[in-house]
This record gives C-alpha cells, sequence and structure tokens, in this order.
C-alpha cells in the first residue's frame, strides 16, 4: 500500500481508492484512542505486537503519530518520535501510517514561525503517509504551509473541519470552509476531507445532513469522519455517514474502546456491514489484535481516566476526547477534582461567550480558563458563589446578553468573569492565533479580560488577517546553537528538530537517553514499576543480543540512599539510587521575598521557556519597566507573562531557559532606579 | 652473597602486575613465593596468587612497601633465600641491596656498588663514556644558572636539566632559552629534593625529536654479557613511557649492531650481573646518545620477551642462583614484532588524573598472539596509594602491521568499568596515521593530545539500561511516568 502510494502519488492513488466503493478505516488505537483513554502511555514494546496485525487486517491507514503524543514520547514514553514512527512505516507495508497536525501548532502548544512548520512536516514525510490537519478556528490559510509540503511531497493530506453543533455551525458555513480547503489544495483530487468531530456531540441526523450537503457540491470528495464516542451516538452517526456517503471511519480495536476515543471496530463492521454497506476488514484478524492487546491493556489502568462512562453532556460543554483524560488528571493532581461538574458546565457557557473550536490550542484555553474560574469563585463564596455565577449567566443570556438587563452587583459580577485570563485567552481574542470562526466576543469580554484600558488595547493590538503571515521565521542557527549548549554536544538534525517542538522536553528526552539509553526494550510491567521481587528477570535484545537483568536485592534506604543490586549478564552490580525526596532537599530554592520589592517570585509553578518579553531578550543590566514582561512561565500548556513590579535595572536572572520553576520561587532581582 | 644451587623461597618485594608476573616463573621453577602487602593490598591480587603473604604495614609505600626493615623481616621471618624487588619501590635502592645481602639473602639484582655507579647520573655518564659509549654534551656539577646559561649557549638550546638521582623522568626540566633557565632550575631542585632527599642536578643538551631506544642486556656474574635487542619507548607522556615496541622500526640493522657492541662491552667493563636495560636517545640523523642504565626489570621487558621467546625474569633467578649464563649473542635471534600497552587507571580527557575506584567489571584479553599482565580482578578496590598501572597488554605478530591489527582487536575486547582508564586513548593512538606509519617521537602525545583524546566514553548500553531498571525498581514506580 505505502508503495503503491509512493509510486502513484495521492491524486491517482486516491483516483483508485474512489472507483471502488468499499469502506476503509483508520485504525485510531495507537494514537487518538491512547490519548483519550490512556493518556499517550502505549508502550513501543507492546505497540510492536500490533504492528504484524494491523498490517493484515485491511485497514486503510494506522493513526500512529501526532497530537499530544509526540510532546508524551519526550515527556513521559522517552521514546524518540522518529524511531516510533520510523517503526510502524518499516513494519508495516499494507497499511499507510498517519498524523494529526495541528495547523499552525504542528505538534506543540503554540504557533510556530512557518520556516520551523516547514521544518517539522519534512521531518516526517519519510515516515507518514497520511497527514490530517485541523485549525481550531477552521482559520483555513493556517494550513498552507502544511498543505503545500505535504502535496508536493505526492503523500495524502487529510485537511479536517472541526465539527461541533451549534447554530452557527450550519452547512452553509461548512460548505465556506470546504470551499476555502478545496481552493487552497488546488481542487480536491489529492485529498481526503475529514470532518473532526473530536468531542463526539454530532446528531446521526445532523452528520447525514452535513455530509450530504458537501457531496451534492463535491461528489467526487472522498469523505473520512472522526468521531469520539464520548456521548455513545457515535455507531449509529457512523452509519449515518456512511448512507451520507462517507467512505474512510475512524475506529479502534474492540479491546482498546473506553469512553472517550472511538468505536469498536467488529461491532462497527457487523453493523455496516448488516446495513449493506461492503467493509474492509478482516474479522478475523481484528480480533486476534484485540487479544493481544487484553494481554496488555492493565499496564495501562493507572492512566485511564478518573471519570469513567459516556458523557451525553458533552454536547453542551464539548471537551475533545483527547483532552479529557488529562484535564481530569490535572484536576486530581490540583485537588480540584470535585469541581469538576461545575467546571465543566462553566464550558458550556463559554462556549456561547467567545465561539471557537474547542480542540487543541482552543480546549486547552477553554479548559485552563474555566477551570481557574470556578476555582476562584469557589475560593471566595464555595459552591454557593459558583451557582450564583451561573445563575447571573442564565440571566444575562435570557435577557440577550445585554449588561444592561443585570443589577449592578450581578454586572460588576460578571465582569469578574475574565479578570484572571490567560496570556493564551487574551492572545485568542487579539486575533493572534487567527480571526475567531464567528466573529469577536463581545465588548464586555475584552472589558472584562483587559480592564481598563481595553478599547485602546482592541483598538491597536487585535490583529484581523493572518498571524502566521506576520510572524517571523526563527533563527535556527541561534537556536541550534543554544540547544546544543544545553545538551553538551552537537545535535543531528532530527534532534533539532524535537528541540524546536518542545525546547525542554527534547533536552531531556535525549539527557535521559544519554544517561540510560534506549528504554523502549524493556517490557512494560518493567517500565512501570521495574523489577519487584528478588530473582526477578527481564531478557532484553540489544543490538541483536540477548541480555538479562536480574533483580537480587533492594536496600532499606539508609540516608536517601537504595542499593540495588543487579544482576546484569550475570555480572552482579550494585546501584545507589538517591530517593527523590532527598534529591528534592539537595536542591532547595531560593524563595522570592514578598518585602523585597525587586525580588521577582514566579506566580504558578512551571516551567520557565522564555526570559523577556517577545520581541525582547533581557539580561542582568538591561533597564526595564514597570509592568515590562521579563519572563514568561509555561503551566499547563498556557503562557504566563512575568513582569517586573517596578521600574529598574535587572540586577540577577536565577533561573534558566527551560528550567522548572516552583510558585514562590525567586526568579530576578531588580534593582529601583534610585539605587 | 654468592650462592649455587636453585631457590627454595623467593621474597617478591613488590606489589602489582609487577608482583604476580614475578610469582609466576616462581611456579614453573617450583619455588616457594611470598609477598608483601600493606592494608589496602590485602585483597590484591598479588597476595591472591603467592604461596604465602606477609603483612608489611599501613597503605601509604613508606609504610610498607619502601619501608627496608619492615620488608627485611617479612623475607626474613618468612624463611626466603632471595628477594626479588621488581621495579620502583626499592629496586634500584643500593642501601637494601646492601641489607638483603647482610641478612644472607640473595638480592636478585645487580651488587650495591654496581647500582651506585650507575644509579649517579653522573658518575653513570662517566663509567659509560669511559666504556666508549657516546653520552650528550653535558653540565655536572651544577651551582647556578649562569653556568647553565653559558653551557647552553655553547651546546645549543634547548637544554634539559635532571636530578642526579633518581628516574623515571622526576623533575626532569626542559629548558628552550637562557630566560628560563633561572626558574626551571629552581623547580627541578626543588622536585629532586621532594622526591629523591637530593636537590643535585645536571644539564643535558636536549635531542630535539628525539627516540627513546633501549637495549636488554643479561649478564652472569662469570662476565658473560649478551644483549637481547632494543626496545622502542617513544610513545610517552611526560617522561612516562605508554607504548613499548620491539624491535624499533628506526633502527637499521647495522645501526643495531654497533649499539649492541657498545651495550655488551660497557657492561662487562662495569661488571654488571643480572638484567638491566641501556637507555639511548637517538636523533634524526641516527645518532645516539646514553642516557642512562635501569638496574631492575623494566615494565616493558615483556616485548622483549614476545620476540626473543626467552623469559627475563626466570632468567635472573637463575643467574642469581648462580646458574652460568649458556645463551651465545648468536643464540639470539628475534621473531616478529610485539607492541605493548600500558593501561593505567587515569583520565587521559582530564590531564591524566588518577582514577581510583571499584573495577565493577573486568574482561580481560584473550585469543591467538596476545598476552596480559595485570594485578587486577573484577570487584577489587584500586587504592590511590600507588602507581596508577594496572595491566598493560602485549600483541605479537610477523611485522609491526600484524602486531598493531593484533593490538587493536585487543583493546577492543580490553573491558575495565569503574575507573578511568588509557584504553580509549591507547586505541586512538593504535588507530594514528603517524604511529601507524612508524613516525614516532617523545613529543608525539603532546603533540596530538587534542585528537587523542577526542573519543566519547560510551558506557555499555545494557549498564545504562540496569542503571534505570534499579532506579524504576527502587521507587516501585517510572517517575518519568507519573
Amino acid at each position: 500500500m505505502r508503495a503503491s502510494l509512493r509510486k502513484k502519488g495521492a491524486k491517482r492513488f486516491l483516483k483508485a481508492l474512489r472507483a471502488d466503493k468499499e469502506i476503509l478505516y483508520t485504525n485510531t488505537g495507537p494514537r487518538d484512542t491512547g490519548q483519550s483513554d490512556y493518556k499517550n502511555r502505549f508502550t513501543l514494546h507492546d505497540m510492536a505486537r500490533l504492528v504484524p496485525l494491523y498490517n493484515e487486517t485491511g485497514y486503510f491507514s494506522v493513526e500512529v503519530h501526532g497530537g499530544a503524543r509526540l510532546h508524551q514520547d519526550l515527556l513521559n514514553n522517552k521514546i524518540d518520535p522518529f524511531e516510533e514512527a520510523g517503526m510502524w512505516a518499516e513494519r508495516m507495508p499494507n497499511v499507510l501510517t498517519q498524523t494529526l497536525i495541528r495547523s499552525t501548532n504542528v505538534w506543540g502548544y503554540r504557533m510556530y514561525p512557518r520556516n520551523v512548520v516547514r521544518l517539522a512536516v519534512r521531518g516526517f514525510l519519510p515516515a507518514i503517509d497520511v497527514w490530517r490537519c485541523f485549525d481550531f478556528l477552521n482559520y483555513i490559510p493556517n494550513m498552507a504551509p502544511i498543505a503545500e509540503e505535504v502535496l508536493a511531497e505526492g503523500r495524502i493530506f487529510e485537511p479536517a473541519i472541526s465539527f461541533t453543533e451549534s447554530s452557527e455551525c450550519s452547512d452553509a458555513y461548512y460548505l465556506r470552509v470546504v470551499k476555502e480547503i478545496v481552493g487552497m489544495c488546488g481542487g480536491h483530487g489529492g485529498i481526503i476531507l475529514c470532518i473532526k468531530d473530536m468531542a463526539g456531540v454530532g446528531s446521526p441526523a445532523r452528520i447525514r445532513r452535513l455530509i450530504d450537503a458537501i457531496l451534492q457540491k463535491y461528489p467526487d470528495l472522498v469523505i473520512q469522519y472522526h468521531r469520539h464516542a464520548t456521548d455513545a451516538l457515535a455507531i449509529p452517526a457512523m452509519a449515518a455517514a456512511a448512507a451520507a456517503g462517507a467512505r474512510l471511519f475512524d475506529v479502534t480495536d474492540d479491546a482498546f474502546s473506553r469512553f472517550y476515543g472511538h468505536v469498536p471496530v467488529r461491532p462497527l463492521t457487523r453493523y455496516l456491514r448488516e446495513l449493506d454497506f461492503s467493509v474492509r476488514l478482516d474479522m478475523a484478524r481484528a480480533s486476534e489484535a484485540s487479544d493481544v492487546i487484553r494481554s496488555f491493556i492493565r499496564n495501562y489502568e493507572n492512566f485511564e481516566s478518573q471519570y469513567k462512562g459516556f458523557s451525553h453532556d458533552v454536547t453542551e460543554h464539548r471537551m475533545p476526547g483527547g483532552a479529557f483524560p488529562s484535564s481530569f488528571e490535572q484536576a486530581e493532581k490540583g485537588g480540584f477534582l470535585d469541581l469538576m461538574p461545575y467546571i465543566l458546565k462553566g464550558m458550556a457557557y463559554g462556549n456561547r461567550i467567545i465561539r471557537y473550536f474547542d480542540v487543541t490550542p482552543g480546549s486547552q484555553i477553554t479548559w485552563t480558563t474555566w477551570a481557574g474560574i470556578i476555582q476562584r469563585f469557589h475560593k471566595e463564596g464555595g459552591e454557593q458563589n459558583v451557582r450564583k455565577l451561573f445563575h447571573v449567566l442564565d440571566r444575562f443570556f435570557q435577557a440577550g446578553e445585554r449588561l444592561e438587563a443585570l443589577s449592578q452587583a450581578d454586572e460588576h459580577l460578571l465582569l469578574r468573569l475574565y479578570s484572571g485570563a490567560t496570556d493564551d485567552l487574551k492572545n485568542l481574542l487579539l486575533g493572534r492565533y487567527g480571526p475567531l470562526p464567528f466573529g469577536w466576543p463581545r465588548d464586555w469580554v475584552y472589558r472584562s479580560a483587559f480592564g481598563e484600558g481595553w478599547e485602546e488595547k482592541v483598538k491597536s493590538e487585535r490583529i484581523e488577517s493572518s498571524p502566521l503571515a506576520r510572524l517571523p521565521d526563527d533563527d535556527l542557527e541561534r537556536s541550534r546553537k543554544a540547544m546544543e549548549e544545553e545538551l553538551g554536544r552537537a545535535a543531528t538534525d532530527e534532534e533539532f528538530l524535537l528541540y524546536l517542538m518542545h525546547p525542554k522536553a527534547a533536552v531531556d528526552f535525549l539527557k535521559f537517553r544519554q544517561a540510560y539509553g534506549d528504554t523502549t526494550v524493556l517490557p512494560t510491567p518493567v517500565w512501570f514499576k521495574g523489577l519487584r521481587r528478588p530473582g526477578d528477570s527481564v531478557s532484553i535484545p540489544l543490538s541483536g543480543k540477548p541480555h538479562e537483568i536480574k533483580l537480587v536485592s533492594i536496600g532499606e534506604g539508609v540516608g536517601g540512599v537504595k542499593q540495588v543490586v543487579l544482576s546484569v549478564d550475570n555480572i552482579m552490580h550494585v546501584f545507589p539510587v538517591e530517593l527523590p525526596e532527598a534529591a528534592l532537599a539537595r536542591k532547595a530554592v531560593r524563595k522570592a521575598s514578598p518585602s523585597m520589592k525587586g525580588e521577582i517570585g514566579a506566580p504558578v509553578t512551571g516551567t520557565v521557556w522564555r526570559i523577556g518579553a517577545k520581541d525582547r531578550v533581557v539580561k542582568p543590566g538591561d533597564r526595564v519597566k514597570r509592568g515590562e514582561e521579563v519572563m514568561n512561565i509555561e503551566v499547563m500548556k498556557t503562557e504566563n507573562a512575568v513582569k517586573s513590579p517596578i521600574a529598574g535595572v535587572i540586577k540577577e536572572i536565577c533561573v534558566k531557559v527551560n528550567e522548572g520553576a516552583e510558585e514562590g520561587q525567586l526568579l530576578a532581582v531588580i534593582a529601583s532606579e534610585g539605587d | 652473597m654468592q650462592r649455587t644451587g636453585p631457590f627454595r623461597k623467593i621474597f617478591i618485594a613488590n606489589r602489582g602486575e609487577i608482583a604476580c608476573r614475578a610469582i609466576r616463573p616462581c611456579r614453573e621453577l617450583g619455588i616457594r613465593a611470598v609477598v608483601g602487602y600493606s592494608d589496602c593490598d590485602e585483597l590484591s591480587l598479588h597476595v591472591k596468587l603467592a604461596d604465602e603473604a606477609v603483612r608489611l604495614g599501613p597503605s601509604p609505600a613508606s609504610m610498607s612497601y619502601l619501608d627496608i626493615e619492615a620488608v627485611l623481616r617479612a623475607a626474613r621471618d618468612s624463611g626466603c633465600d632471595a628477594v626479588f624487588p621488581g621495579y620502583g619501590f626499592l629496586a634500584e635502592n643500593p642501601d637494601f641491596a646492601e641489607a638483603v645481602e647482610r641478612e644472607e639473602m640473595i638480592f636478585i639484582g645487580p651488587s650495591a656498588r654496581v647500582m651506585r655507579i650507575l644509579g649517579d647520573k653522573i658518575a653513570a655518564r662517566q663509567a659509560l663514556s669511559a666504556s666508549g659509549v657516546p653520552v650528550t654534551q653535558g653540565l655536572t656539577g651544577v651551582e647556578d644558572a649562569e653556568q647553565v646559561i653559558r653551557f647552553g649557549d655553547r651546546a645549543g638550546w634547548p637544554v634539559i636539566i635532571k636530578a642526579t638521582a633518581g628516574g623515571g623522568g622526576k623533575g626532569m626540566q626542559k629548558v628552550i632559552s637562557p630566560y628560563e633557565v633561572e626558574e626551571k632550575l629552581e623547580a627541578a631542585r626543588s622536585v629532586a629534593e621532594k622526591a629523591f632527599g637530593k636537590g643535585d642536578v645536571y644539564v643535558e643538551k636536549f635531542i630535539e625529536g628525539g627516540r627513546h631506544i633501549e637495549f636488554q642486556f643479561l649478564a652472569d656474574r662469570y662476565g658473560q654479557v649478551i644483549h637481547l635487542g632494543e626496545r622502542e619507548c617513544s610513545i610517552q607522556r611526560k617522561h612516562q613511557k605508554l607504548v613499548e615496541e620491539a624491535p624499533s622500526s628506526l633502527l637499521a640493522p647495522e645501526v643495531r649492531r654497533r649499539m649492541g657492541d657498545v651495550v655488551v662491552k660497557a657492561m662487562k667493563d662495569i661488571g654488571y650481573e643480572t638484567a638491566g636495560t641501556l637507555e639511548f636517545l637517538v636523533d634524526k640523523a641516527g645518532k645516539f646518545y646514553a642516557l642512562e642504565v635501569n638496574t631492575r626489570i623494566q615494565v616493558e621487558h615483556t616485548v622483549t620477551e614476545m620476540i626473543s621467546g626467552f623469559d627475563i625474569i626466570r632468567k635472573m633467578y637463575k643467574i642469581a642462583a648462580g646458574e652460568r649464563l649458556s645463551l651465545r649473542q648468536e643464540d639470539v635471534t628475534m621473531r616478529g614484532h610485539a607492541i605493548q600497552c600500558r593501561i593505567n587507571a587515569e583520565d587521559p580527557k582530564n590531564g591524566f588524573a588518577p582514577s581510583f575506584g571499584r573495577i565493577a567489571f573486568l574482561r580481560q584479553i584473550s585469543g591467538p598472539f596476545v598476552r596480559t599482565e595485570s594485578g587486577i580482578y573484577q570487584g577489587w578496590q584500586v587504592p590511590p596509594f600507588y602507581d596508577s598501572l594496572l595491566a598493560k597488554i602485549c600483541s605479537v605478530g610477523k611485522d609491526r602491521k600484524t602486531a598493531i591489527d593484533r593490538m587493536r582487536r585487543a583493546l577492543r575486547e580490553y573491558e575495565i568499568w569503574g575507573v578511568k582508564t588509557t584504553i580509549p586513548l591507547l586505541k586512538r593512538i593504535m588507530d594514528h596515521p603517524a604511529f601507524v606509519a612508524g613516525e614516532i617521537h617523545t613529543g608525539f602525545i603532546e603533540e596530538n593530545i587534542a585528537g587523542l583524546t577526542e573519543y566519547e566514553e560510551v558506557e555499555e548500553e545494557i549498564f545504562k539500561v540496569a542503571k534505570f531498571v534499579a532506579e524504576v525498581s527502587a521507587f516501585g514506580r517510572n517517575v518519568y511516568s507519573a
């Protein structure tokens, strides 16, 4: 299949596909299902067992790459994304490999300059055949550099329209979006159009109508329906899509299916065949794959969502399946899991106030915004205060979104809604991601988010055109130098690309590799939990030769150090392992003193990803104005400016780029002008 | 003391690889081997290999291996009839040799008288010169810098300042111009004072780009002297040899014969007994100058053994026991080429800083045409008190290229974990085009140090993964994927 695509190119390949009427599947198990229901923790060791089965099941493609997987690979899985993509491409010749790319956000959480976007695409073009690309604003110009690269290489470009159900999202609206897409791609012959129902909200009738409308206009378009299972209506919706003429569907293995991922492949197949559709699938092989999955899926129990069961209210709050479990995880870690029902309800209101699509990065903005609002209101006055907020919002909407209809106290309350807006939300409101699909929100939102001077802000800073066109290219030479300095050695082009996507995670990953080698050779239980009892052993192949690690003993942990004795290839070694508590105590952090006006503390716990402002690098000795941004902290994928509380000269910068900072940790010292 | 008839028991007054090496011929000859050990050496390999072991004292060498009284007592009380000193420690100390004889044991080495002459650089130069051995222009009885400057102006710069006592390159100072004399003279005196208890120095003309070539000889007490050809020791760093080979790729047969004749005649004249080495510096024009005589077994004696077929230490035992050297010079034929590499516990990347620690894993070399002499084993702790030489490995082949190929293979097999070693540096040397071409001189390492230390120290992949497994097992969870 891959050979055929590479020989014919996307256009001729899709022409042949259009000629026969079979229903085809994309198996999303390794990537999107893994992300939606298992926090992207699948190991290569387990995935490798599925490769030969997938290769024989008759799938059109397997989604093996993209979304949050690349970041998670670096951060947690310690998998080299290039090795991973290469493994699939090499060992699965009968099936295409597929990625999901987030337009300008690529596989990260920021808008990348065009030269970085193109470099990223080129880096993975050798291993990836199908490039599904979406934009959370359906702002098609943002997709242009990706489309150009993929089409030029003759791979399949699959632009996706972000779908949700609301009054604005009419057939007419989507037809406009499709028209733009077809225009950008120079026709519809070389592409697959994806309807991206990432939250799983489309009713069967709505989906049927939409596809019908598109196909009436573009009868030859190959349409794929991407659909999460969250609302529990996915199978009928898919049958409706098939009836309307959609040809490709996203599925997952039966044993992978949970609540936020995708429909199980065998039930869907049986149902579609009963409805007389011809479906390409080897049921026996699909069943074998599920058997294999059942043998390892319990390794990931800890990563399944805290909230189980379908959630039909997704049609209101629209949390996409890929973000659902990680939101719950963050809520649990942050100690506000009990507020989740309120947050989800709040998000439903939010969707009506600022209108865009809840998918990366929009979903993160919605989530952090509302997690923040609800926590703030809860802190101020408990659940009663949160309910009061909802009550005011209800009245506000009933009155046609007019502030005048509210009492002064309620108006005051509403205007505080976005007072804690993150930089990402502010950037969104100022058009820095692109124009919002259904127009800018009302003035009161800007008043709430920017406070005094909001009008000036809107007038002078809100962009109405393509933000990508304004973003200057990355100075690659400089970035590479910075990376190699951090890494302490020269970097390969592939390593540099990982750094451009996720600077800190990439350097951490490469340092991990230097220290621990390629840990993907470990069986999953050993990867997650190690060897448990003396005598437990693990056999691992390295460069084609067998090796064995056997646990002899684990010491008591005297003085913060546990002595672990392993027999490595029959030779005993003692490994002193420092316990995390001891390691933490060793690097106690310097805190900013609140009484010292010039000491800047970290406002939140996160990662310092930039020192200086977007347009200004700062260093000790530099003069800064009061309120000027001196650095920026990334937390939960949002940006937070750290501003100088006083005007003065930077005396000291106490952190480095890509270092973690705890709340209150001393970041910089400013000597006031008077000194 | 004169003696005839084989020894029953030999005391080996040394440690490390040379003590282990010296035990081996004892075994072959049916002689019991006794070793002394310091506190940190109680679990060392020489103790394990010996038939008996006697504690000498605390770990510092001055309180154990260098303590003449302690060594004598150990040898006498264990009933030894001879003492073999190896190299270093007391090997070139005539007082020790005398004390051994006083205790009615045989000192396996030259007489104290010969050691005294040859141990004093100036006396040695005179004796050698008198016997017709060429020596470099020199200045003895150095009093002040003025003298040195006059000498330098006459003989030509650079010159080299050396301690009259001691050896091993300690305190040597190369002086490039008159302006440096004062400072370097001071430094040389100070080091000599500290190392040998005697601040006397002398000055020689420095031979630029010279090659270090030494002749091995054997002499019995009956006046029979033969030489076993030369060794080339030009790969050194700060006068510490690192790679040695035999024969030298430099010497024409005619020069070799002339040098050999000179050596044999000089040793006959001096009345030398047992094995020894005469070191030469050979300049670019092929002219040779005697440097000094080493009155002991040398670290690199192995390469001579590999191509001559003789066990030099075994010969030393027999000569000391009064046997006649039955070999004639014409019986000595050299076959092929041998190379030795010294594996030191040092970090070449970090200025050759000594490296101590436990040997976590050791894979010794084996296979055809290679030999290893070591004093280490897996699990052993490298102590910080002594010389950093862990082991030496030799390869032999029909020609130099074959020997280099085999050495490359051996170095690739040799694995020592837990301490930094010279192995990666030696690998780079074996691959260096100039070395392979035989274009070597005593400045080779200094000149090429940047490239030679440009290796990456790669930990075995399995060991890295094991480190990870140890961490996850200690916590019971993966902190990276929490």
